[in-house]
């Protein structure tokens, strides 16, 4: 099938968009984060250290990161925020950090180390309170995944006006998330984005997890409208035009989990005017990873250093 | 700095007895299976149920089990455990109509969701816990684990024995090689062939797990080392006698072509050798291919994600 080159995003922006993030953000400003910063000797080398962090969230969720810093820190540090796919484990951002740059690799609610309070699965995350836009898994989760910046901003070896974010396949959504909605983020680098186009991405695939969506459904075929309408305050497209910052985006024109269409859309619609598409042909879901790596590493070292 | 551990690979000489003690603990334990149907994800062409089964020290283990819907008996994809913690019905990317044509079953090792009352992983972490010690290292477990979901699939009657692929990594050659049920293997090693030589050259997750734990524990290495080549593919990969196929990482990888050829001649089965192109569109038509033709036959289609046709 490949690319259909006459889709259109059938995403609506609801009106009060704005209005319901804003209240989200100031709950979410209101949650005393009760920092837990504890150095992991045995993940610490001569050249890195690394923390397990913890912090708290709304709906009183606690949240873990891992927070990896180069021990060379005399001067202010750029710094990263490091955001996860949707079924891999977040990583140890020890490679960022030998770069030079402090950076957090979130783990938000759901995910492993922050799952005791929270936990419908994988799958399951994506449907999970899919009828209502304050009851949907990730309200909390994008809230989660903004307050990185806050525990950066924390930390005293960061430049708090050199914080970068990345993150590919549903780190490449939450990128474009945390560029739209913290304004500390001064550059962006999303990859294969997740969670774009949602309605249109259940259409053009037949994989998990947006199966998930076709699943949910199958069984409640009523609620489409419902679900429908919920999606579109979690459609990272509708975060894109309060994207000012400079941004890449990296897209597999063979993309089996994140139909490149929607990729396409996202890009679109993203406000900044520093903005490049990279579009690898004969890629899947790697969106050409192994190329691009370089590009992203360039990208911050010109953007941040 | 990094160990300086890098000891030739040497066989344990108790290394059969070893895991024959496994297999004679596992059979042991009656697997009390349960099934529960889940309307959910189930399809007009396949249903699916969650199954536990009881694997080593009575611990319960769950799994996906995805049963075409038309008459059987079916050729079988088993996806063997693997080192995270998200148990997925099918892989992530995997076109949801091959549930049609093959059953399929995934289980969750001890530590992963679903299986984690009452141990409870990290990843990463869980490929050191215990390393230092074999009979405690917890991945003697998560093995036994992995055959008894095994064990489970070939004994129902709608799977066809002569037709059972395992996937997976590590873990999918280690049953190849323990379990005589298996017809056909993929396996794209990540962490047991030759385990400390090869986590030297690399700083890459989750190698690089080895690398953490001897930096911290310098004085434990000779212990970690003899430990981990009870499971070292080396030595398990000339009792596997499916028809296999190895997948390498890129050219510079910890477990490249080059890397692996070694592993390759150590086996005796008929072994197809495949080196990454870099993107999962290319490396995942190879492989669909490379099961269809066995599975079902040259002439038939591999069913493919939508934008892979």
């Amino acid at each position: 099938m490949g690319i259909n080159p006459n889709h259109v995003g059938s995403l609506v922006k609801p009106d009060d968009f704005d209005v319901f993030w804003g209240e989200v953000m100031a709950d979410s400003n209101r949650v005393d984060p009760d920092y837990l910063v504890e150095r992991d000797d045995l993940r610490s080398t001569d050249e890195v250290e690394v923390h397990q962090v913890f912090y708290s969230s709304i709906d009183g969720i606690r949240v873990s990161g891992w927070y990896a810093k180069p021990l060379d820190n005399t001067n202010k540090l750029p710094a990263m925020v490091l955001l996860p796919g949707y079924q891999s484990d977040p990583p140890i951002p020890k490679d960022w950090a030998k770069k030079g740059y402090a950076c957090f690799s979130v783990s938000p609610r759901g995910k492993v180390r922050s799952r005791s309070q929270f936990d419908p699965g994988y799958p399951g995350l994506l449907t999970h309170g899919i009828t209502s836009r304050v009851e949907y898994s990730y309200k909390g989760f994008y809230v989660d995944a903004w307050k990185a910046v806050d525990f950066l901003k924390t930390c005293e070896e960061v430049d708090n006006n050199r914080i970068g974010v990345t993150g590919s396949s549903q780190g490449g959504g939450l990128t474009v998330v945390l560029a739209a909605m913290r304004s500390e983020i001064k550059a962006a680098a999303a990859g294969a984005p997740y969670l774009c186009g949602f309605m249109d991405a259940i259409q053009l695939t037949n994989t998990y997890p947006y199966q998930e969506i076709n699943d949910y459904l199958r069984i409640h075929p009523e609620e489409r409208s419902l679900v429908r309408d919920t999606l579109a305050y979690f459609d990272v497209i509708s975060f894109a035009d309060k994207v000012t910052c400079p941004i890449i985006v990296n897209i597999g024109l063979r993309d089996n989990v994140c139909p490149p269409e929607t990729g396409y859309d996202l890009f679109e619609r993203i406000l900044s005017t520093d903005k490049r598409l990279y579009e690898y042909d004969g890629h899947g879901h790697d969106a050409g990873g192994y190329l691009h790596n370089t590009i992203i590493q360039t990208f911050f070292e010109r953007q941040l250093r | 700095m990094k160990h300086e551990l890098a000891a030739s690979p040497s066989r344990p000489s108790d290394f059969g007895s070893f895991w024959y003690t496994v297999g004679r603990e596992l059979s042991d334990i009656s697997p009390s299976v349960e099934e529960e149907w889940i309307p959910l994800r189930s399809t007009d062409y396949a249903d699916l149920y969650g199954v536990r089964v009881q694997s080593l020290g009575a611990y319960s283990i769950f799994g996906y089990l995805s049963v075409p819907k038309k008459q059987g008996p079916h050729p079988a994809i088993y996806y063997a455990p693997k080192n995270g913690s998200v148990l997925e019905i099918i892989p992530q990317g995997t076109a949801n109509q091959i549930r049609e044509r093959y059953m399929i079953l995934s289980i969750a090792s001890r530590g992963m969701r679903n299986s984690d009352t009452p141990y409870v992983a990290t990843y990463p972490g869980q490929l050191i816990d215990g390393v230092d010690n074999p009979l405690i290292y917890i991945y003697r477990s998560v093995i036994a684990d992995a055959l008894r979901g095994l064990d489970y699939l070939v004994q129902r009657e709608d799977v066809d024995t002569s037709r059972i692929l395992v996937y997976g990594n590590d873990i999918a050659l280690l049953v190849g090689a323990l379990h005589g049920a298996v017809t056909h293997l993929v396996t794209r090693p990540a962490y047991f062939f030759d385990s400390i030589p090869n986590a030297i050259r690399t700083s890459t997750y989750p190698l690089e797990e080895f690398n953490d734990f001897l930096q911290c524990y310098p004085g434990k290495a000779e212990n970690v080392t003899n430990a981990l080549e009870y499971f070292n593919l080396r030595w398990h990969a000339s009792a596997v006698t499916a028809e296999t196929l190895i997948m390498a990482e890129p050219a510079g990888s910890a477990y490249s072509l080059e890397i692996l050829r070694d592993l390759e001649s150590e086996m005796s089965a008929d072994v197809t050798m495949y080196e990454s192109r870099n993107s999962t569109y290319k490396d995942g038509m190879y492989v669909e291919r490379w099961i269809t033709d066995r599975l079902v036959g040259a002439d038939s289609a591999a069913i493919l994600p939508n934008c892979w046709n």
